[in-house]
């Protein structure tokens, strides 16, 4: 009698067990997935550039809570965070492959063209041809030089326009251009462009046909359209919704701790440039002036000591910024490569020598096209200003310095790099300030954890590339 | 009044009986007179105890018995006819000396029987001073048992068993979920906690950190028995708050002008670098400096802020902010039982009512445990407990702008007086805009506490039915499964105008939902033998199986139309924004054990165990591993000194593996993470771990010894336990370069060894008739080094090389010259572009000194515990020197530069000339480097601003190093002579106290919880306790 029930006890408590084998999928996740999901993230992550740090460093901005690194040019290091977005590259690719499309690999290689740039200008040679190969069993990519990193990223940004040119898929996930092809390869030649210029400082010394990749370019408009105008523009538009939203946003530091920069601010005073009315609020002891009247404007010197710009900053001297920067959730879209740049990047080549044609038709659109950016219809007072006319059709100078007003917090890092290429406009380290013996960092020191997880491979690139070791002052085979 | 009556017929019928007095002396074997030796009578409430000399004496009627007690003696009894001198001569016991423990699976053991480390904590140690929950009052009572407390409300402790987190288990089930709030302590028969991987070794790889086994209480034998507990414990004032200055008010360089909270005065930054508090200035109506500040009227003329007085204003703000919290325990339970049955009722509240006004939390439980004994040969046992967690709202803790000492003090001036904020919506813009002097980085801490609401509703349902029969006298059957369900409703309601870092609510409402279900299930075939007097075996073998399963949801709005008004429905954005998960997760095992004794002095156990697990890939998964331990009884094979009393020798040898990586069931499948969907596109990205494709279980060895000695008539007692653990095949995010594509790849590699050692004294130094006092002293010592790094690397990434400690702390520092001085430039400090060691940050000693004292029929009890020496990071220290509410800040310099006077000089040097360089671990290769004093000086404000004063605090690492009067409980047992004249069985009242008094190396922070996330204050409790039985 017992013993029924025992056995009847015994089954009711095995009864419920599960099997181990039922339970190994993970129903949280998936494991494949259609390329366009992979194509957003992407997007999203690139053209997401943004950079109080950028402007810091670039002398449009100042900061006051605190001895800021990239404002005294006592910076250290910089990650490898893009090679992660190099992955997901990596991972449209594979799925691309996988579905049997092609056009997500040829946008693959813009992205991983635009990746290698990105990197390779902040440190100098960095893996790239073994670079993500984790999946195939390379831990320890080998560093290339930066002149193979360049001239091969100007190969594969060549065949994505061609490639594209002859697709006939459907993009799709593309939050860009939604799927406008012709659009894509705009940028794709745009952006070469830009590659090209960056190595305006190897004219002589590299085997890559520098000019006349330029030309081949600008004058086949056709196999290699470019930009025409603001419309073109390779942004990301932000939109009102959780995790879409300008990522200054609701920035308590912007505005309660940054200000304008002095000479960036009196460059547009000078200047009498509306864009100021635009990027700028008026300074505090000065609120009751006009909106208009440039002298309600102000700003702190970069490269001053954090007490003086503090004390001027208490006493009302310095315009913060425009307060839709904070305020608006959508503000201004977010640019990879703007129509102005192009128009800049044109007009310097032509102020080079590199093309026949005047650098000044492409400075004043350039010009144009950012006054238009700001939403500024009214151009032709500003374009015909003595104050901002090209002294000569070699004024790079000029160029450079309205380019470097135009990308004032957008593009990225872009202004930098191209101040450290030209020296122009004018970095100020002549405030008492600066923490790096006075001098502007040309690099960033590669990240420590490369010092544990691949050693070697990093020691033989400082090694060769700088006697004196990693440093932040030590100049790389790009702007040699 | 029945029960009145039972007692009145009682008392008449102990008249009616002739009573004579009973004279005697207590001795050991040895014939030295026993004090302390307790007599009494069974069944009734006489009794006394001997004097120092053994000497008692007793009224006893004729037929009854007499019976004596003393710990390590075997218990007589004497029926006492007309004896009036008796000489009674007591026999050691070495048995009753541990007697029976309870350890793995819930099965008890006797304690001379074990080979590892278990130590036992009574229910009753647990019933008067009250935490609200019960592991913090473990704190200090268990030797490597570390338990770090937090300060806030409904937080969980940080629980480390020879350091890492051991497993709970309840009456033989282990509790995965870990949720020590569901477990009332007034329902605690008793704790024993299983120190090492051995011990735990049969609950497979969950029980590789030891495991806290709670046995629960039962109805015991005997008549109806009523019990009443009531704890209520007030939170009166602090241990340690964050002592700020009260000189210098709210601002920047000295200069304080409000505008608009947000960015266009001086204010929006939020420093507290402003102008002097309380300055006389003759030229103002008030007599003091005035400027504008947040509560400045308006001048109706012009419409702008008028300056009102720059005063201290604020200087009480923690006292008035802060409330009394209160810690109520109440629990009633009835018990009843005889041969064939017992039952056990309980029914607890808990209330605790938080220091933050609007914050408390409502625990309640009952708890129905019962056995039956249908026949001799078959048990059923069963246990179900209902129990309910809720509040409206708990505080939000970890350092930031949802923190309340955090907007209370550490980035507030004394200018601003709490009390004046109690009002916190801005005029004309209720329920959209907080009133608070700076709304761009803090939150009004009233604003928060009434408008930013976090609920929590939690029920738990757990119990367990076994059953357990008798085939033959030798062989038994044993089933038992044990459920774990609870479902958890959360909800945050946040405000307009909320702040968080970098954020500004626009109003919100989400909703977070876990349905979490398990079951674990086991069957058992038992033997017990005892083969003759000198052997005896014991082996049972059994299947388990454990299953889970747990769901989360959560929904939230992007904005709210209506303010305040929290529902979803309320929604502003375009959609709703969600996520679900689901995790399922199974282990199916088989394990055995066999244990054996020879002549009561030799024991020896076997087990083993084989799980089969769903959390690593199919063919990695199954896996076997084995324990051993044994030990040695030596005072029964030897003939010992007289003054010892018992001494053994323990050792034990283990392997556990673990087969699931972190919490993750799925963590061993590549897959893609949902991303950003943008603006109505969704997306997805891959991680930056790579698996390796052979991840097998990562396993432990363990040894261990151990000795428990007794002397001195056990008055003194000593356990001591040595350990070794190798931790192996690790399952580990093995570092690779970024370059690579992904960060890190899981696989199994690198391996460690912990050592520790943990000792236990008791003693009782005196013991005599009207007096005892015992003491208990825990000390642990625990260390963990790093024996390989996968891949055969020179060191890890934190910086670990082989041999190493692994809790090496290398952090960002400034550089210095050969002899150690900061090196400056333009007046700052140059940061190192290396990070570099500073210390270690385990600390050398955990322990914890109790002690009890009696007197006649008053108790004193009393609990130190702390730790010794190790590092902790310490954030509010750091924000106090950077945001200049350090006290260190209020000197000459600082009054310099609110004067606008740049005086501050660092110590240390500047560089002249020459260079340095750095191999790629930043190892100087050469250095010719030239030195001369710094001399340039600075303003103070923009120093600190800049530095937080780093390289004058060691960077904030500070020695962990405290001693906390944890627990002090002073108790009054009515005495039998009153109570016969009451209901109560027994009635016993106490003042208790807790953490009443704190010391430590650090400055404004508790140390207790190990690091500082910006805790809320540490509270000093003190309240009573009232224990009544019927």
């Amino acid at each position: 009698m017992m013993k029924k029930y025992l056995i009847i006890f015994s089954l009711v408590l095995l009864a419920g067990c599960s099997k181990v084998e039922d339970l190994q999928n993970d129903p949280n996740r998936a494991t494949q997935v259609s390329p366009d999901l992979l194509l957003t993230t992407i997007e999203t992550t690139a053209f997401n550039n943004v950079s109080l740090n950028a402007a810091l460093a670039s002398r449009q901005l100042t900061f006051t809570d605190g001895t800021n690194q990239y404002q005294y040019y006592n910076w250290q290091r910089a990650g490898f965070g893009q090679y992660d977005d190099l992955k997901q590259v990596y991972k449209m690719i594979q799925e691309s492959q996988r579905t049997d499309s092609q056009v997500y690999q040829i946008l693959a290689k813009f992205f991983n063209a635009y990746y290698a740039i990105e990197l390779t200008r902040v440190f100098g040679d960095v893996p790239y041809t073994e670079a993500v190969g984790a999946e195939t069993g390379i831990y320890t990519p080998t560093y290339d030089r930066q002149e193979l990193i360049y001239s091969s990223a100007l190969d594969s940004l060549k065949a994505a326009g061609l490639e594209l040119a002859q697709n006939t898929e459907t993009i799709r996930g593309d939050v860009i251009y939604e799927g406008n092809k012709r659009q894509w390869q705009k940028l794709i030649n745009s952006y070469s462009l830009r590659v090209l210029m960056s190595l305006s400082n190897k004219i002589d010394q590299t085997d890559i046909d520098i000019v006349g990749r330029f030309n081949e370019i600008l004058n086949n408009f056709d196999q290699f359209p470019i930009f025409e105008s603001n419309s073109d523009n390779a942004f990301l538009v932000y939109v009102d919704i959780q995790d879409n939203r300008y990522p200054l946003f609701n920035d308590n530091s912007l505005q309660t701790a940054y200000y304008m920069e002095q000479t960036f601010v009196e460059r547009l005073q000078n200047y009498e440039d509306p864009r100021l009315f635009m990027i700028a609020d008026k300074k505090p002891n000065a609120s009751n002036l006009n909106v208009e009247d440039f002298s309600a404007y102000g700003g702190l010197y970069g490269s001053a000591p954090l007490s003086d710009n503090g004390s001027k900053a208490v006493s009302g001297e310095a315009s913060r910024i425009k307060p839709r920067y904070y305020n608006n959730p959508v503000n201004e879209p977010s640019i990879l490569m703007s129509y102005a740049e192009l128009q800049f990047t044109i007009a310097e080549a032509a102020a080079r020598g590199w093309i026949s044609e005047p650098s000044e038709p492409y400075y004043k659109s350039g010009i144009a096209a950012s006054l238009t950016f700001y939403g500024i219809s009214e151009a032709e007072d500003y374009l015909n200003n003595p104050t901002i006319q090209l002294n000569s059709n070699e004024d790079l100078e000029s160029i450079l310095t309205q380019k470097h007003i135009a990308l004032f917090l957008n593009t990225g890092w872009q202004s930098f790099y191209d101040q450290r290429r030209t020296g122009f406009p004018e970095f100020n380290v002549d405030g008492g300030g600066i923490l790096n013996n006075g001098l502007i960092p040309k690099r960033f020191m590669y990240p420590q954890n490369e010092s544990v997880n691949n050693p070697e491979n990093l020691n033989e690139a400082i090694t060769r590339q700088f006697p004196s070791g990693d440093n932040i002052n030590a100049s790389m085979w790009l702007i040699d | 009044m029945k029960k009145i009556f039972t007692l009145l017929i009682l008392l008449v019928s102990l008249v009616s009986f002739a009573q004579q007095t009973v004279k005697g002396v207590v001795k050991d074997p040895n014939e030295v007179p026993l004090g302390g030796v307790t007599v009494m009578i069974p069944d009734s409430s006489r009794g006394t105890v001997t004097d120092f000399d053994g000497n008692f004496s007793i009224q006893v009627n004729s037929g009854e018995t007499l019976q004596f007690s003393y710990v390590g003696f075997t218990k007589q009894e004497v029926v006492i006819s007309n004896q009036s001198l008796l000489e009674i001569i007591m026999a050691e016991d070495a048995q009753a000396l541990d007697a029976v423990v309870v350890t793995a699976l819930g099965i008890k053991k006797e304690k001379k029987a074990l080979g590892y480390a278990v130590q036992e904590v009574e229910g009753d140690n647990l019933e008067k001073a009250k935490e609200p929950n019960f592991v913090n009052q473990l704190s200090g009572r268990v030797a490597g048992l570390n338990i770090k407390n937090s300060t806030d409300l409904f937080q969980n402790p940080t629980i480390e068993l020879r350091g890492a987190t051991p497993l709970l288990v309840i009456d033989g089930i282990p509790d995965r979920t870990l949720d020590i709030w569901k477990i009332n302590s007034d329902d605690i028969e008793s704790i024993s906690v299983l120190k090492g991987a051995t011990a735990s070794a049969l609950y497979g790889s969950v029980g590789r950190n030891g495991a806290i086994m709670i046995t629960t209480k039962r109805g015991k034998k005997g008549k109806l028995n009523v019990s009443f507990n009531n704890s209520t414990l007030f939170q009166t004032d602090f241990i340690r708050v964050p002592d700020v200055q009260t000189t210098y008010g709210n601002g920047n360089r000295g200069v304080y002008a409000y505008v608009n909270g947000s960015g266009s005065g001086t204010e929006g930054g939020g420093w507290i670098w402003g102008p002097r508090l309380d300055q006389q200035d003759p030229t103002t109506t008030s007599g003091f400096y005035e400027t504008t500040q947040y509560n400045s009227p308006v001048n109706p003329n012009t419409g702008e802020l008028m300056p009102i007085p720059f005063t201290s204003r604020g200087k009480d703000n923690i006292k008035n902010f802060f409330e009394t919290g209160i810690i109520q325990s109440n629990n009633v339970s009835v018990g009843w039982g005889n041969d064939k049955a017992d039952v056990r009722l309980s029914l607890s509240n808990n209330y605790q009512k938080g220091i933050v006004p609007n914050t408390d939390l409502k625990n309640t439980s009952f708890n129905l445990a019962g056995t039956l004994r249908p026949t001799d040969k078959l048990t059923l046992n069963g246990s179900l407990t209902y129990n309910k967690q809720f509040t409206s709202n708990f505080p939000e803790v970890g350092y930031g702008p949802t923190n309340y000492l955090y907007n209370l003090i550490l980035w507030t001036g004394t200018d601003v007086d709490i009390r004046d904020l109690k009002n916190y919506w801005r005029e004309g813009q209720e329920g959209i805009q907080q009133r608070h002097f700076n709304i761009s980085y803090y939150n009004n801490p009233y604003f928060q506490a009434f408008e930013y609401e976090r609920g929590y509703n939690k029920t738990n349902i757990y119990g367990n039915a076994s059953f357990n029969y008798e085939i033959t006298d030798a062989i038994s059957l044993r089933g038992r499964t044990g459920v774990n369900e609870y479902s958890l409703y959360r909800t945050y309601k946040e405000p307009k105008s909320y702040i968080g870092y970098g954020n500004k609510s626009r109003g919100n409402f989400s909703i977070a939902q876990t349905e979490y279900f398990d079951i674990t299930s086991d069957l058992a075939l038992h033997f017990e033998k005892k083969i003759s007097d000198n052997f005896g075996i014991t082996a049972e073998g059994a299947y388990v199986n454990y299953y889970r399963n747990s769901k989360n949801t959560s929904q939230s709005t992007d904005g709210l139309n209506v303010p305040g008004f929290y529902n979803l429905a309320n929604n502003a954005g375009a959609t709703l924004l969600g996520s679900n998960r689901e995790e399922k997760e199974t282990i199916n095992s088989f394990y055995g054990f066999i244990d054996l004794e020879f002549y009561n002095a030799f024991y020896l156990s076997l087990t083993g165990r084989n799980d089969k697990v769903s959390t690593l890939p199919e063919g990695n998964n199954s896996f076997f591993y084995p324990s051993v331990s044994g030990s040695v009884v030596l005072s029964s094979l030897f003939e010992m000194p007289k003054w010892v009393s018992f001494a053994k020798l323990r050792g034990s040898w283990s392997r556990v593996s673990e087969g699931k990586i972190g919490s993750d069931p799925y963590d061993y499948i590549l897959a893609y993470e949902k991303g950003t969907t943008w603006n109505g596109t969704p997306s997805t990205y891959f991680g930056s771990n790579l698996l390796s494709p052979n991840l097998e279980p990562e396993t432990s060895d363990t040894w261990e010894v151990g000795a428990n000695i007794r002397t001195l008539n056990n008055r003194l007692g000593l356990d001591i336990a040595y350990y070794q653990a190798r931790d192996y095949n690790n399952l580990i995010y093995s570092p690779i370069s970024d370059a690579s594509g992904y960060s890190s790849i899981l696989l199994n590699g690198n391996e460690f060894q912990r050592k520790g050692i943990e000792l236990t004294l008791d003693a009782t130094p005196i013991k005599n008739e009207n007096f005892s006092w015992n003491t208990q002293i825990n000390l642990s010592h625990y260390r963990r080094y790093q024996e390989e790094i996968y891949g055969d690397r020179e060191q890890t990434e934190g910086y670990i090389r082989v041999g190493d400690r692994t809790d090496k702390i290398y952090t960002g520092v400034y550089q210095t010259n050969a002899d150690g001085d900061v090196i400056f430039e333009n007046g700052l400090p140059v940061s190192d572009p290396y990070d570099r060691f500073i210390g270690y940050d385990e600390p050398d000693l955990t322990y914890g000194i109790l002690n009890s004292l009696q007197y006649k029929n008053i108790s004193l009890s009393f609990l130190f515990d702390g730790r010794l020496g190790g590092l902790m990071y310490s954030n509010t220290n750091q924000k106090m020197w950077w945001g200049g509410t350090s006290k260190g800040t209020v000197n000459q310099f600082r009054e310099d530069a609110v004067n606008g006077e740049n005086t501050y000089i660092g110590y240390g040097v500047v560089v002249t000339g020459g260079s340095v360089s750095y191999d790629v671990n930043g190892t100087i290769t050469e250095d010719t480097r030239t030195y001369a004093p710094n001399d340039v000086p600075v303003n103070y404000i923009s120093f600190m601003q800049s530095t937080s004063n780093y390289h004058n605090k060691n960077y904030h690492y500070y020695k962990e190093s405290f001693i906390k009067l944890r627990e002090v409980t002073l108790t009054y047992q009515f005495n039998e002579a009153f109570l016969e004249r009451t209901p109560f069985k027994s009635l016993d009242v106490s003042l208790v106290g807790r953490n009443l008094w704190l010391a430590s190396d650090i400055p404004n922070v508790d140390p207790d919880s190990g690091v500082d996330n910006l805790q809320a204050p540490a509270t000093r409790n003190i309240g009573f306790n009232i224990n009544a039985k019927f």
